[in-house]
Formats: structure tokens, sequence, C-alpha cells
């Protein structure tokens, strides 16, 4: 067993950590983390830090909704003759932790009623002839490898913390982790650091109540949520609670700068849909324009990781309780962490889908079993215990009534027709992703490369999930399909990598493409769709080019007209989208964001400074 | 394996003396086919964050406040944006509502009427006379429908301890039988799963709750105002089941700060110490209540000039919307408007603030429609009243 204070790395999740058990009230922590990475070591040794006796629940992936929810225990109903109710596993981490490994593959119905029972710090049964509520106040922590996918947004609105995402590359500090599953360090200091740490979280829960915050820095928390775009207003007691908690842990009795950075840095900035809008300004402009091409990346992430504590913190000193302050210090925040979150959680937020079948719609015949229900024989898989717990009431009626009519029985067990209950399965019918790159003249000048390293990322994120995927590039006259609906990830790469730039943009012509695409997918059966267009959204091409090669121009509003028809249409055919806005922020006009509002669909930035090189890590 | 074995001593020894009464009856009641079980203990709810110390989200508050002044609106829909406050608010509701008279002790809620017209009917003895009825009084009840509800629990099913004990088959009433004249919430209502969207649309549409099942035959009234609430990112409702909703509303992410900053503010305070601050608002609460039995009981005092109808009809003819329902709606809650404002008189300006509310959703969706449905409500309102005063 390795301890808490036996992980090396990760400091940020473990500060995180260290908040939730200063402070249940924050909900959890989730703890997106690459494969190796010892997140799950972590998130287990938290159970170290916490109060004896607090419980800690793991929740199997594959957990049904009667053992998640709890229901009505067969063996121990059938003895004694008395409904014995069994508790969920919800209600087992009432008081303590509930840990999900590999959040992000839970089911969603699954997640559904995580989501309940935090609402409601309770547990509803309705199940089987049982109404009960169990309480079931708990933290969750949970940990999960972003290229397995995203987690649900609606569940990431209710846990507070998110750490930020950071590949875990340090070969000292692997050297270490080797170390001690080696078991080379002395297990008595560790017990010691432990009690330390039990010591100081117990005098942090103390502290709690006592620490004050001033309205200025509640303002600032909000101000942040607002201009990150985070949506919702639950956030903003998080944010608070997190610069309390730290506070605490600190032994302080107000709430200062460190505090209020790092409850943006693990509840704001994760949540983020935009980057902050700056003033625009001629000298920093110049400072942003990406860096050559053969600065070695690592070496800046180094720079800029070093230094900038000491004067930082100086300058913010001096500036106290002024708005400027918490702009500075928002931007402090934002900037070490931003790009990748918002590249990770996009393809999460936005799987919409038609009445509720959320693109793993339950059925009769194949998946993983979710629960049973009512049904006929025929009509599916008998679910066998649930039939047996729906029959066992009746048999002493049923007997009773055979006797009387002289019929003698010699079934142990009477089952009638109404007592049939049948499987119903969850199906994980993929996602077709269609890819739309602009490889117009416009975007050779801005980001080709970055939206390449953007889309092989999604690339792989779809391999994992199965998805299949198609890709659309659109420059010149008009829009090429590069790869039809096919699983072959790798062949998307190949595509991708020789996709030669220059020309008008032709954005009508993709749209048009695309929703061709779409609807042939559709009558091979696949349901859910979306598009992800990397473009700087500024079409300049009609749709006649493509047929007339005498039509090269049309006037704006007619481009405008066609290409907002189209996104109508494909919006209404129930095809989310997402737009990644390649544009570089001092020359858009905003049509990227206009595209993304009449598809219905989400807008993000590609932004300026690190993408590039974190889509390379997300890639090596 | 312990947790397993202390949850069965816990129930044996809390069922213990039910279990004797049921096999002293046991004998008597061999003959009786049906038997209803009596209401079990209500639950105890947690405390829930007042619905007077919500802020902003007027639309669903008022949505919410207008079905409770006239249940027959047909309940509301809450569609937005996560962390917006919509179970919060729905759950806050219980506390505000209104006293109601049902027959002392019954699960489904009934009158005396009701109750004398259902029983009178199967029992041998002669019609029960109404004086004979004791009624108590109770909260409109708010009833949950959690999405892992299976259908037995909701529609009712045999009591399972009375049938293994004692073999005899007795009627346990589900969700639907408490929210009889009540309100039935649930949250998350896309994802609800298809064959309980079933049951519902069919009790909404009939206003009664059948359950037959070898021999127990058991028919009771369900009218409940439906109250749904979910985020549109997460899926869909389906069209039947939007029908259903006589009102729609929309709750967005609040972006004033000052606003936000007091959201904070009393939910800390809430947090800090609910107890009082549940007794800091409590003239709040009780003043909002007031004020909604007024409206309650002012309500059959509202009367609409035919004029005004005309126009209610005109506007969803322009609009394009099938069936009656639009216009039913709009006046019963323009009604239930005027009533809450004070007023005996319905107007078209009562109109125009719940327009919205009752036909967003009942819009045809064209897809080159390029307006929000909103706008188009108010654009042909305007024209509707325009034209209206040009006649004047």
């Amino acid at each position: 067993m390795i301890a808490f204070t036996d992980i090396v790395g990760m400091d940020l999740a473990k500060q995180a950590l260290m908040l939730l058990a200063v402070d249940p009230s924050l909900g959890g922590v989730v703890i997106p983390s690459t494969v190796g990475s010892g997140k799950s070591t972590l998130a287990r040794a938290f159970a170290d830090i916490l109060p004896e006796g607090t419980p800690f629940v793991e929740l199997p992936l594959n957990v049904t909704e009667d053992r998640l929810i709890g229901g009505v225990d067969l063996e121990a109903t059938l003895a004694s003759g008395l409904r014995v109710v069994q508790h969920g596993v919800l209600s087992k981490a009432h008081k303590g932790v509930l840990y999900v490994d590999s959040l992000s593959l839970l089911d969603s119905s699954a997640v559904s009623h995580i989501m309940d029972a935090i609402s409601r710090r309770a547990v509803i049964v309705e199940r089987e002839g049982l109404s009960e509520v169990h309480p079931a106040d708990f933290m969750l922590v949970g940990t999960y490898d972003p290229s397995d996918g995203e987690v649900r947004m609606g569940l990431l609105d209710r846990i507070g913390i998110i750490v930020p995402f950071t590949p875990v590359n340090d070969y000292r500090a692997r050297k270490q982790i080797v170390n001690i599953v080696m078991g080379t360090r002395d297990e008595e200091d560790t017990q010691d650091e432990l009690r330390m740490l039990r010591g100081l979280i117990e005098a942090a829960r103390e502290q709690l109540h006592k620490v004050s915050m001033t309205n200025e820095q509640i303002k600032g928390l909000i101000q942040t949520a607002i201009s990150l775009g985070v949506e919702g207003n639950r956030v903003d007691i998080f944010a608070i609670r997190a610069a309390i908690a730290n506070a605490a842990l600190n032994q302080r009795t107000e709430v200062d700068d460190e505090d209020m950075k790092l409850a943006m840095k693990l509840v704001l900035v994760p949540r983020a849909t935009r980057m902050p809008e700056r003033e625009p300004n001629p000298e920093e402009m110049a400072q942003e324009e990406p860096p050559p091409q053969d600065e070695q990346p690592q070496d800046e992430a180094e720079d800029e990781n070093a230094p900038p504590d000491s004067t930082d913190a100086d300058a913010e000193e001096e500036q106290k309780d002024e708005p400027d302050m918490i702009e500075e210090l928002m931007m402090d925040a934002v900037e070490t962490e931003l790009p990748d979150n918002i590249l990770n959680i996009s393809l999460a937020s936005k799987k919409k889908a038609k009445s509720g079948s959320r693109g793993e719609a339950l059925n009769n015949k194949r998946g993983r079993f979710v629960r049973s229900q009512p049904g006929e024989i025929k009509s599916g898989k008998v679910a066998l215990i649930p039939t047996l717990i729906s029959a066992a009431p009746w048999q002493a009626a049923r007997k009773a009534e055979q006797l009387k009519k002289g019929i003698k029985s010699t079934a142990a067990l009477i089952i009638a027709k109404d007592d049939v209950k049948i499987k119903r399965f969850r199906d994980k019918s993929g996602t077709l992703f269609i890819f739309m790159v602009d490889a117009s003249g416009s975007m050779a000048l801005n980001r080709m490369r970055q939206a390449k390293g953007a889309v092989s990322s999604l690339l792989q994120n779809a391999y994992v999930h199965r998805d299949q995927v198609s890709l659309i590039s659109f420059r010149g006259k008009h829009a090429q399909v590069l790869l039809p609906p096919s699983q072959s990830v790798d062949r998307a790469k190949r595509e991708l990598d020789v996709l030669p730039t220059g020309g008008g943009t032709p954005l009508a012509s993709a749209l048009l493409t695309g929703w061709e695409t779409a609807k042939q997918a559709r009558t091979k059966g696949i349901t859910q769709i979306m598009f992800v267009m990397i473009t700087d959204g500024r079409g300049n091409i009609p749709l006649g080019a493509a047929y007339d090669p005498t039509v090269t121009k049309a006037p704006k509003e007619e481009l405008e007209k066609e290409i907002e028809a189209l996104a109508l249409s494909i919006q209404s055919d129930g095809i989310a989208s997402i737009v990644v806005d390649t544009q570089m922020n001092y020359l858009s006009r905003g049509e990227a964001p206009k595209l993304a509002q009449k598809l219905g669909g989400r807008y993000f930035y590609l932004p300026n400074a690190k993408a590039e090189q974190i889509v390379e890590a997300a890639l090596s | 394996m312990t947790q397993t074995a202390k949850a069965a001593k816990k129930t044996t020894s809390a069922k213990a003396s039910a279990t004797k009464e049921a096999k002293a009856k046991a004998t008597a009641e061999e003959q009786a086919v049906t038997e209803v079980k009596k209401p079990a203990a209500k639950k105890k709810s947690a405390l829930a964050f007042p619905f007077t110390s919500i802020v902003g989200q007027e639309e669903m508050k008022l949505s919410l406040i207008l079905n409770i002044i006239d249940p027959r609106i047909g309940g509301v829909l809450v569609m937005g944006h996560r962390g917006t406050g919509k179970s919060t608010t729905v759950r806050a509701l219980a506390e505000v509502l209104p006293f109601i008279p049902r027959v002392k002790g019954d699960i489904y809620n009934r009158t005396v009427e009701q109750y004398i017209e259902m029983e009178s009917g199967t029992k041998a003895a002669s019609a029960i006379k109404p004086e004979d009825v004791k009624t108590e009084m109770i909260p409109v009840p708010v009833v949950d429908l959690p999405l892992g509800a299976t259908e037995d629990r909701v529609c009712g099913t045999i009591d399972i301890e009375k049938a293994l004990t004692s073999g005899v088959k007795a009627f346990e009433p589900g969700l639907l039988a408490q929210s009889n004249r009540g309100f039935l919430y649930i949250d998350e209502v896309n994802l609800l799963d298809d064959h309980l969207v079933d049951v519902l649309l069919d009790v909404a549409a009939s206003g009664k709750n059948v359950v037959e099942r070898e021999g127990i035959s058991i028919r009771h009234p369900a009218r409940f105002v439906l109250v749904g609430s979910g985020n549109p990112e997460e899926g869909e409702l389906r069209p039947q089941l939007l029908d259903r909703f006589g009102l729609h509303a929309r709750i967005i992410t609040i972006n004033d700060v000052a606003k936000r900053v007091q959201i904070v503010k009393l939910r800390r305070e809430y947090d800090e110490d609910p107890e009082a601050f549940m007794k800091k608002v409590t003239r709040d609460q009780q003043k909002l209540q007031k004020k909604i039995v007024a409206a309650q009981q002012l309500l059959p005092q509202v009367t609409m000039d035919d004029k005004v109808l005309t126009d209610i009809a005109r506007l969803c003819m322009n609009l394009g919307i099938d069936g009656h329902r639009g216009e039913l709606t709009i006046t019963r809650t323009a009604h239930a408007f005027a009533a809450w404002e004070g007023k005996t008189q319905v107007t078209m300006e009562h109109v125009r603030e719940i327009a919205g509310l009752c036909l967003r959703h009942r819009l045809r969706k064209d897809p080159l429609e390029t307006v929000d449905a909103g706008e188009k409500i108010d654009r042909e309102l305007a024209k509707v009243l325009g034209e209206a005063e040009a006649a004047a």
C-alpha cells in the first residue's frame, strides 16, 4: 500500500484532495491524467488523510442500477419472509468517499444517479415495492484518462474541483515512484508524515469558520467565472469554498491572493468555454506571435514555470483590492492552464441526442445489462432474478387459489405472465465525427499546423471510443471528402498530413458536403453525428462555384444567407457541432462565433500560445 | 454482508408489530381479494432552501406559482443551463404551498366527494354520508419521481410483505397515488426512460391510474401538476411529453455580478445555519403563501372579455399552432396571472406577459426559420394588439 505522502509529483492533485479533506462540501475532486501517472494510487491513498473510520467506497464501472441505488435483497427477503433492504453503493459512501476510476467510462444512467444523489445528498429508492430515502452525502473522487473521453458536464458541474490536466513526463519523479513501489522507504517515517498531515487537516477544519473573505474577492471570483464563460451559478460557491479551505489549510484567517489564484485554477479555469477578453495592446500582440518553428517548446515551458513567483507577488501586494488585481490574477491563472482543457472538454459537452437516447439507447438485445422491466418472454432475454423477485410475493396466494380449484401443483414456484421481467441493455452505438478542415489561403497564414495538431488529438480521442470519423477539407472552389465515414483513424491522419492549403474558403460547400455525408451515415444506422469545424469562419466562395466555373464571387449577404440556411437545417436535423476558431484574436471579426451560433453548436477559440505543444504532448 | 445483516435486523424490528397485526388479520381477510395499505409515515424531508430567497429566475418562479393558483394549467417544464437553481426552486416550492382538505389518512389524497363516489360503488354497504367522513388538512403534496424509479413503484403494486407473510394480495399505492392533487416533479425529465414516459402520458391524459393484475383491480384518481426540469444539452424531450406541459420556462446563467454575489451570500448564510436562516425568512414565506391563497380565492371571480379571447385565438392561429391546447392554456394562465396581480379582469397586458410561457414549446419547428420562438410570439402578439387597438 502506497501512502499519500509517498506519492511523488501531481502536486496540484494532492493539494486539491487536501482542500476536499478540509471542506467536504466542495463535493469532490476530479483528476484527469494519463495512464501510469499514479492518479488512481493517489486517489486511493486519499483515505490516509481523512479522519479514521471515514468510509471509502470504490464504484465498479459495470455497476447495475439496483446495486447503485439499492433494492430488495432477494435472499434475505425469501429467508425471512420480510422485505429486506439492501443499501446501494451510493448510500454506503455516506459521510465518506465515493471513488470512481475511469470516471469518463461510467455509464450515463449511473452518472445520472450519481448526479441526483449529489444534489439531494440522499438516494431516493422507489423500486420493487420499496420506497425509502437513504442518506448519501459523499465526496466524489474521480480519476480518468482524457484519451478515454470526457466526463459529462452535468456531473462536473456538481463537483467542486477539477484538477487541470498535465501529462507527467518527469523521469526523476518516475524513478522515485518506482523506489517507493520497491519499498525503499521507511514505514515509520511514512506513518509520522501521515499523522502530521492528518493533524494539519484537522486544524484546518477547525479554522474553516474563522476565515473571512472580502466582498471584492467574492466579486473577483464571480467576474472571473463570467469572463471565462462558465455555465451556471453553482461554481461561485465552489470557488469561494476552495479559497477559504486553502486559507484554512495555511492557518490564515483571511483569504489572500494565493488562495484566490488556486481557486481560479482548480475551480473556474477548467470549466472555461472561452478565453477572457483582454485589452488589445500592440506591444503584447507582438509578443504573442507564435514562436518560430525551430524553438524548443520544452525550454519555453520550463522558463515559464520557474521564475515568476517572487516578482509577481510583490506587484500584487501593492494593488490589493483593486479590480485590476483580480484581472491580473485571473490572467495568471488562465494562461498557465487554459488551452488543453478547452480541447479536452469540448467533445464531452455537446453530445446532443434526441429523446434522451444519448447515443446509447436501451435495447432488448445486446450491450451491457442495465436494468429489468416488465415484458413478454419472447420480446427479449428474461431477467431471471428480477422475475423471481416479482413472483415470490404471490406464491402463497397462488397456491391457495390452485388448491381451491383442485389443481395439485408440483411446481415449487408458480410464475405468471405478469411476473416476467426482461433485461434491458445499453448499447454504445458510436458517434460519427465529421471533421471539416478549412484549408484555404487564410489558414495557411494562420495556424494550419495547430489545426492539424488539434484534429489529430481529437481523432485519437475518437479512436478510443470506437467512433467513426470522416474528414472533409475545403479550399478553392468546393469542399472535398478526403475520408468517408470509417473507423480508420490512421487513414484520416495520413490524409491530414498531406493536406495542401491555399485558395478561397467555400464554407457553404463544406456545410453541404458534411450534411450529405451525415445523411448517408444515417441510412447506415448511425444516429449520433457531430460536426467538428476547424475554420476562421470567413466563407467567401458561393455554393454555385462547385458547379459553374464562371462563378467565383458573390455578394456578402448572399454568402451569409447560404451559410445561415444550411446551418439552421443542419441544426434542426439534430446534428451537433463544434466550431474551433483558428483566427488570430486581433484579426477576428467574430465570424466563427457567429457560425457556431447558427449551428447551435459550441464555440472554441484555438488558443494562441500553447495549443500546439499540448496537442503534441497528447500525441506523443 | 454486515451491512445487509444490519439492514435486515433493522427492518425486522421496525416491522415486527406490523407483522403480528398482519398475521392476526390474515385469517379474517382470506376472502377479501383486495385491500389497500395504509399510508406510510411521511418521509422526513430535509430542509430545503427557501423559495423567497431564490434570486432571479423570475420566469420559472412565476410559472410555478401560476400552477399553484390553477393546477389545470397543466404543469411546467423548466429547461436551461445547469447549475442555475432549477431543482432547488422546485424543491423549495413545498414550503410555500397552501393546504388542502382530504379524507383523513387517505393515501390518494381524495376529497370527500371523490371518496364517496369511489367507495360507494365498491362497498355493498349503503352509501356513505358526507358527515361520516373525517377530513384533515395537508399541504399540497410534492412528489419526487427519481429517474431510477421502477414502474411498479410509480403505479403501485402488491404489498410484498403482506403477500409473503400472509398470502394476502394487498395493493400498495405508488407515487401516482401520492401525487394526486399535488405536484409530481421529475428532475432530468429528458432522461426519463421511455416506458415510464408512456405511463405518465397515459395517466396525465386520463387523470386516472389503473392497475389490473391477478385479482387486483385498482382505479384511483391521479391528477397532478407535472413539473419537469432538465438541461437540453443532455437530450431532447419526446414531443408527446413536451405537449403535455402547460408552460415552458427557460432558465439561463445569471451574468449580473451583483445578483450572483447576492446568491452566494444567501447560500452561504443558509449553509452556515439552515434553521436560523429559515426563521429569518419565515415572514416572507408566509407572505408569499398568503398571496397565493388570496389569488386562488380570487380566481373564480376573474373574468375575460370575449374580445380578449378572440385576440388569443387569432394569436394562436397566426402562429400556426395545432389544436386548441394553446388557446386553452393561455386563457387559464392569463386568468391565474390576473388573479396573482389582484385583478378581476383579464386584459391583453396579462396575456402579453404569459404568452411566451404558454406557446414557446408549441410552435412548429421550421428548419429555415431564423427567428427565435420568443421573438416570433412577441411579434405576432404585437400585430394582434395593434389590430385590436386600430379597431377600437
